[in-house]
């Protein structure tokens, strides 16, 4: 079975590789993407099977990242999992208005990352 | 408008240096035009209004209404143009805004007037919002002043919010230096139950040290 493909997004440099290290670590191929605008042209160029998308970025955030690939043919049957540091019900109400299929707080625990990832791609639990 | 003061009105500017010469226009023609339904001709006022202190108030209050983008930068460009304090004040509220376009903007401008924003650097980092300090972190991540890292490692020091520490973690593998890397080892010590605190001192200390 091949490696399935995530595109994580988010501003932080040390967030991105952190999410390498993890995601990487449990079996999946990552590519990384700095902000919204560049996430959404890396998943334009295809064969990603979900996306982590930092809530909070500039140029486009996070909400509208996910508003963008939900509207869009090519990309809205790709899964998306939001990260914010905000906690708050209504913000997380918002990520799933946006489209977004799962809403991790931060700071991202390894293990809840690993099972999300994994229930939505497919890929069987350990 | 209640904020302009009345002696400013009749102040005119010359909108265009160009040969043919172009009408003049009071700063109250420029602030009603600024709420204009024409798209056009807001933006030309947001950038005329560049030249009158007494517009701040006025503009970073339209900053948060502006509904077109191309007025909204516009918007920015002249305050970032007209630097002060009172831009900074009537800029640093909308850190709380929901809207997170606006506040990347605000975010951006901030940065780009460091000498202004030094001043209020300490109260907005002491925020009670976690939130709101991790923006102001996101502020001294680009931020072109000497005190930057100072700052920075006392946000490592001392804020209680994980989330916050790390955000600063991020700026300090970008602008740190050798003096911050034992504090970079305390708060790893700090927050020891944290994967990704772990992670990102690990990740900053070998960037500093430039690994």
């Amino acid at each position: 079975m091949s490696m399935k493909k995530i595109l994580v997004v988010d501003d932080g440099i040390t967030m991105r590789l952190f999410y390498r290290e993890v995601l990487e670590g449990a079996g999946f191929e990552v590519e990384e993407a700095a902000n919204g605008v560049e996430g959404l042209e890396r998943a334009l160029l295809g064969g990603f099977d979900l996306m982590v998308v930092d809530i909070n970025m500039p140029k486009m955030d996070g909400y509208e990242m996910v508003r963008q690939v939900r509207g869009d043919p090519a990309l809205r049957a790709i899964p998306v999992v939001t990260v914010s540091t905000e906690e708050k019900d209504e913000d997380v109400l918002k990520a799933y208005t946006a489209g977004a299929n799962f809403y991790l707080t931060k700071p991202v625990i390894p293990g809840d990352l690993i099972e999300t990832v994994r229930l939505l791609t497919g890929v069987a639990t350990q | 408008m209640a904020l302009i003061n009345a002696g400013n009105r009749s102040k005119t500017r010359k909108t265009d240096t160009t040969p043919s010469p172009q009408p003049t226009k009071t700063l109250e023609t420029l602030l009603e035009e600024l709420d204009s339904d024409d798209v056009g001709l807001r933006r030309r006022a947001a950038r005329d209004l560049a030249d009158f202190p007494e517009a701040v108030p006025a503009l970073c209050l339209r900053v948060a209404t502006e509904t077109a983008l191309s007025v909204r930068t516009v918007l920015f460009t002249a305050l970032i143009r007209m630097r002060s304090p009172s831009v900074v004040a009537g800029l640093v509220p909308y850190l709380r805004s929901e809207d997170a376009g606006l506040r990347n903007a605000v975010i951006e401008a901030l940065q780009d007037m460091p000498e202004e924003v030094a001043p209020v650097m300490d109260e907005l980092l002491a925020d009670p919002d976690n939130d709101a300090r991790i923006f102001a972190v996101n502020i001294l991540s680009a931020l072109p002043h000497a005190n930057a890292p100072h700052w920075l490692v006392q946000v490592i020091d001392t804020d209680p919010h994980v989330n916050v520490c790390a955000a600063a973690v991020d700026c300090l593998a970008e602008v740190g230096d050798i003096a911050a890397v034992p504090h970079l080892e305390n708060l790893s010590r700090r927050f020891a139950d944290h994967p990704f605190m772990q992670f990102a001192v690990t990740t900053a200390i070998r960037r500093i040290n430039g690994e």
